[in-house]
């Protein structure tokens, strides 16, 4: 008999195959915008492809309808935005920054949807010199003297609701999270806020649950721990095609009378829509929401709808006030707007209108101190949507 | 460490997952079966497996309207379109030497490759909403958990297409050539079948077991960017675990994998990054032939 058979052979083959298809590769290219004298240059960087596609097209989308709604002016000069793809991430980020930044030589960067992403580029951005008024990743950064964000900290939509929690469940919280950088600032934001106010874990060691991302597609065994748990509530926080497994398979789970609460991702935009009638009544966090009753909200969602269908999401707002806050430092950097006079003439904005309520920049963090509200999907006209039906905290530091 | 759930019962908590895991299980041998007939029978290295099973997914997603007529209409364009996308790779695999893995292999993840992209630019970017039949939407209890109705439904509909397979192999004709062709490919073609024509007929057959998969799958594993690389993976890992000659083997390795993924993630979540892939090396590192011997019998 051969030492190796041939369908031992083949099982191996596979075994190998296996191995290498648990990491995956991914692609993506540039769309070089076209650039005419004598206007100002804008490079906006997003994920025009990949997992990220959805939050990319918004982010796109948002600072497009600035322009429109504007003239397709920024602080008085005609605007030449030339749009890149990002890609899934820092590989295909960094080069794509690169030709905007020393190619194109744009005047500010905006956009950027990876948080990863964004610390690649950051060393580029203070090479040559130019601001980034990022409108979604926001990572750990040492140095965020050229970094701006209309975003917010990750950790920040947990803190913000964890009093709310703490005053309205009665009993311990299970907290639950995708096992990434994404997820592990999230969940922290909410479980350090949650115990300094006397709030307990219902986790059995009294720490987050963690799932592999993105390999978790099933949370059932994860939801038989929660049930044997005894938890009053859950918290979590999920976005894209995970949370429409989790959203689903809590609705149809033996825990699915144990009130969700979550940071907003887990039921905003696209994700609503196929979570469906499983999403109802789930308690969210978030800085924006369509239905806020402000002159620039109503503005900015009329707008919005005469272009596309449904309401816009926090992601397209973030990059609409990217557009708004690069109009006032622009306007504000005088007769020669140089990459390094709009980064000082951000730093001196102070109070920004916007359609999510007026915010201003963290002088240390350079992320938005802003008011968070409290979210529940509920029914509104034939569709579910995001409802406010509370604020919570300001944060912001 | 096996948590000590309170009150009387200990196993009680594990039930679910357990019961979940044979539907996860039954799944994955629905799905993974065309390709362990592929690579077994007609040493065919299929790796756009799961872009067959992706087709039946997305098919699910655009014809499933929360009817039962919507659900029969689904699971036959979805067979019909995975078993001609079988047909059309047997078709491109012709000029490859049967048994040549490497082409084999470049050939078939160029497909895959190609077919992904046109499902996403088909049906989107976007996961697709699966809507099954209202009678099922909601959740039935079981033993006292609520656990859902559909996967409960798909447990059996899987279980007799399980039978339905074991019975077509084992007693008609197409299923007698299919066994001959394992032991016996020369012998075979003797007899005056085209290899050819068994190339084609299991492809075709292969699709539409993962087209089927898709379509009652899509529930559990839905439709979008990455379920044909994750199928796959599973479909391989089936084929590790349980070797390639018997139904048996597959079937056990696939509820072994269903209950590793549900079972063994709620015993140790802590684990459940590597639980799968560690039980497959494991069995190769102990047997290399996977959990059941090669098989000929039963």
């Amino acid at each position: 008999m051969p030492l190796i058979t041939p369908w031992r052979s083949r099982a191996l083959t596979a075994a190998l195959l296996a191995a290498v298809l648990t990491t995956s590769t991914a692609c993506g290219d540039d769309a070089p915008g076209t650039s005419a004298g004598g206007s100002i240059k804008i490079g906006l960087l997003a994920s025009l492809s990949g997992t990220y596609q959805a939050v990319g097209t918004e982010i796109r989308d948002g600072f497009q309808l600035y322009l429109d709604t504007h003239d397709g002016k920024l602080g008085g000069r005609q605007v030449d935005l030339i749009v890149a793809d990002e890609g899934n991430g820092a590989q295909t980020a960094v080069p794509a920054a690169t030709k905007l930044l020393k190619q194109d030589r744009v005047s500010a960067l905006t956009g950027i949807v990876g948080g990863g992403s964004v610390a690649g580029v950051t060393p580029v951005l203070n090479e040559t010199k130019v601001p980034l008024v990022g409108s979604n990743g926001r990572p750990e950064l040492k140095d965020v003297s050229r970094v701006w964000h209309t975003s917010y900290l990750s950790d920040e939509p947990g803190a913000a609701i964890a009093q709310h929690v703490r005053d309205n469940v009665k009993g311990s919280v299970y907290a639950i999270g995708p096992d990434y950088q994404g997820g592990w600032d999230e969940l922290r934001g909410f479980t350090d806020a949650f115990g300094k106010i006397g709030g307990k874990l219902a986790n059995a060691d009294g720490k987050t649950t963690f799932t592999p991302f993105p390999a978790t597609t099933n949370f059932l065994p994860y939801f038989a721990r929660i049930k044997a748990s005894g938890a009053a509530a859950v918290y979590t926080f999920y976005a894209g095609s995970a949370a429409v497994d989790f959203v689903k398979q809590y609705a149809q789970s033996e825990i699915k009378d144990i009130p969700l609460y979550a940071a907003g991702f887990l039921t905003e935009g696209g994700v609503l829509n196929a979570q469906g009638e499983a999403a109802r009544d789930i308690y969210s966090v978030l800085n924006y929401s369509p239905d806020l009753d402000n002159a620039e909200n109503r503005a900015f969602v009329a707008a919005w709808k005469a272009k596309h269908d449904g309401s816009p999401t926090t992601y397209a707002l973030a990059s609409y006030d990217a557009a708004a806050v690069l109009d006032r430092a622009i306007g504000a950097a005088g007769s020669d707007p140089t990459p390094e006079a709009i980064n000082t003439a951000i730093g001196k904005l102070g109070q920004i209108a916007s359609p999510r309520g007026t915010w201003q920049f963290s002088t240390t963090t350079h992320s938005p101190v802003q008011k968070w509200y409290l979210r529940q999907v509920r029914q509104d006209g034939r569709a579910l949507s995001n409802t406010v039906v509370g604020d919570l905290a300001t944060v912001g530091r | 460490m096996i948590a000590v759930a309170a009150g009387t019962n200990r196993i009680d908590p594990y039930l679910i997952p357990a019961l979940d895991g044979v539907a996860y299980g039954l799944l994955v041998f629905v799905a993974a079966s065309g390709l362990v007939f592929c690579f077994g029978v007609a040493n065919i290295l299929n790796l756009a497996h799961g872009l067959l099973y992706a087709i039946g997914g997305y098919t699910a997603a655009a014809l499933l309207d929360g009817g039962w007529a919507s659900l029969a209409l689904a699971l036959a364009v979805g067979v019909l379109a995975a078993a001609a996308a079988g047909v059309l790779l047997a078709g491109l695999l012709t000029p490859v030497a049967t048994g040549n893995h490497l082409s084999q292999a470049l050939l078939t993840f160029g497909v895959a490759l190609a077919g992904g992209s046109l499902l996403v630019a088909g049906f989107g970017p976007d996961n697709p909403q699966v809507q099954v039949p209202a009678a099922l939407e909601g959740s039935v209890m079981v033993a006292g958990h609520r656990y859902a109705a559909y996967r409960l439904v798909f447990i059996v509909v899987a279980a007799v297409l399980a039978a339905a397979l074991y019975l077509v192999v084992r007693r008609t004709r197409a299923g007698m050539l299919v066994r001959a062709a394992v032991d016996d490919p020369e012998m075979v073609a003797c007899l005056g079948v085209s290899p050819a024509r068994i190339r084609a007929g299991v492809l075709a057959a292969a699709g539409a077991l993962a087209g089927a998969a898709g379509v009652l799958g899509a529930p559990i594993i839905g439709p979008g960017t990455g379920t044909a690389d994750t199928v796959l993976l599973l479909s391989l890992v089936v084929v590790v675990l349980g070797g390639l000659g018997s139904m048996a083997g597959t079937l056990l390795a696939a509820l072994a994998i269903g209950e590793i993924q549900t079972l063994g993630v709620a015993l140790l979540p802590s684990a459940a990054p590597f639980l799968l892939f560690a039980a497959m090396a494991a069995v190769l590192a102990v047997r290399a032939r996977g959990l059941a011997g090669r098989w000929r019998a039963a």
